[in-house]
């Protein structure tokens, strides 16, 4: 048991903790790495990466802060999960009532079951509160967006809107606890949104917040979206944001054959999501942040072959290409620890 | 369960800087609260300068036990090197 304030101070010494990490230890870290590359030579993939850092203590204490500055921010004394679980009467009843169209018969897949996703216990679907929980966690997942992670889905929202500009019928899919689909709902306040994820708990509280937003066109489901029960032909655009990099390839590529089916011919796909720049030490970075925060599909996602896959499918106009998720993050002078953002985007 | 992750060659290193850790949060935490509690009193005027540096009384001693024995707990259970949530392991 904690109390609140030391929650939010312990939460808050995390946060601080996750900061230093993000703007000094990274930057340290990829100085050392620069100098090992020029004093040897010079690493041509993720794997000799790894070695040339191997006996880097810096190196070790970077890998160490990654996982157990999350684990501390979960779980413990001072975790969300136990504090919430605290709550959990209260919180249950905020909840209240569900709106969500959930699938009592939906059998969750076995990948998506395996492992806690971002080391949150239980993971994002087996507990009523674990929406909150996630939403809860989700506001420190980027130390330095802070208050403009909000930017983030607002950027994603206009860039889908680049590529199709009126669409009457919007397809969120992995819409998690609503955050990316809120930016569609807000600004398409003529448009039919449809938002499906696996997890009921981050449903209900999609659900909640759009109906505390009093967004009325908008419809949150329970559905796999490797296999949803839309018509052919059904969507103007289909979304995702950070949804992706969850999946192993197979149902990645499930995902993508299905939302060709659900789009309109001419109709727009846009995902939001993370693939390494083409650097060995951007990729051993990039895959040793989705080891150690239990995102096992970063790796897989990055190796499949994107590009030629949503070919191979019967898109066209195929993109994938930086995604700028705050102002000057992709400049070559930034130095901080980012995500390797990307907009995937294409046309049926 | 499974095995927590492991950095360093020695995996003592692991679980003994996740205590450091531990133990980190809990002084930041104490120290922001007893910030709060004397500026709070300073301002009912109802501490006086060097009222907190007392020895306490057994009394006291043994009120404090329960919070003392979660402390222990929260600091020590990183010995154990199991992982909180399920993920890859080694």
């Amino acid at each position: 048991m904690s109390d609140d304030r030391s929650f939010v101070v312990a939460q808050a010494f995390l946060l601080s903790a996750k900061t230093y990490w993000t703007r000094t230890l990274y930057p340290a870290l990829r100085e050392e790495y620069e100098a090992r590359a020029q004093a040897a030579s010079r690493p041509r993939n993720a794997k000799e990466a790894a070695a040339l850092l191997e006996d880097s203590t810096l190196y070790r204490y970077y890998c160490w802060l990654e996982r157990h500055l999350q684990r501390f921010k979960y779980s413990g004394r001072y975790g969300l999960q136990p504090w919430h679980a605290q709550h959990r009467e209260r919180l249950e009843k905020e909840l209240e009532p569900a709106e969500a169209e959930l699938d009592p018969g939906l059998e969750y897949p076995p990948y998506y079951t395996a492992v806690d996703i971002h080391q949150h216990p239980g993971g994002v679907w087996s507990d009523p509160i674990a929406g909150l929980v996630y939403e809860r966690g989700a506001r420190t997942t980027t130390p330095l967006a802070g208050s403009r992670h909000k930017d983030l889905h607002e950027r994603l929202t206009a860039a889908a809107l680049e590529r199709c500009p009126a669409p009457q019928r919007v397809l969120d899919i992995g819409c998690g606890f609503g955050k990316s689909t809120r930016a569609f709902y807000e600004t398409l306040p003529e448009a039919a949104i449809e938002a499906i994820d696996l997890a009921a708990p981050c449903l209900r509280l999609a659900a909640r917040d759009a109906a505390r937003a009093k967004a009325k066109q908008v419809r949150f489901r329970q559905m796999d979206a490797a296999r949803t029960d839309y018509p052919d032909a059904s969507f103007d655009l289909v979304t995702s944001t950070m949804l992706l990099h969850e999946m192993p390839p197979a149902v990645v590529e499930r995902t993508l054959a299905e939302a060709r089916r659900l789009l309109k011919p001419g109709g727009a796909m846009v995902h939001l999501d993370f693939l390494p720049a083409a650097d060995p030490f951007h990729e051993l970075i990039h895959y040793g942040h989705g080891r150690r925060n239990n995102e096992p599909f970063m790796e897989p996602l990055a190796r499949m072959g994107l590009a030629e896959t949503l070919e191979r499918l019967g898109f066209r106009d195929v993109e994938i290409r930086p995604f700028e998720e705050a102002e000057g993050s992709v400049d070559p002078g930034y130095r901080y620890w980012r995500f390797p953002w990307v907009l995937i985007a294409a046309r049926r | 369960m499974r095995p927590e992750q492991t950095f360093f060659r020695d995996p003592a290193l692991d679980r003994a800087f996740g205590v450091v850790m531990a133990l980190a949060t809990e002084v930041y935490v104490m120290k922001e609260r007893l910030a709060a509690l004397e500026q709070a009193l300073e301002r009912k005027g109802v501490l006086e300068a060097g009222a907190l540096s007392a020895e306490p009384s057994p009394e006291e001693l043994a009120k404090s036990a329960a919070e003392r024995d979660a402390f222990v707990s929260h600091l020590l259970q990183n010995l154990l090197g199991v992982q909180q949530a399920k993920g890859p392991s080694g």
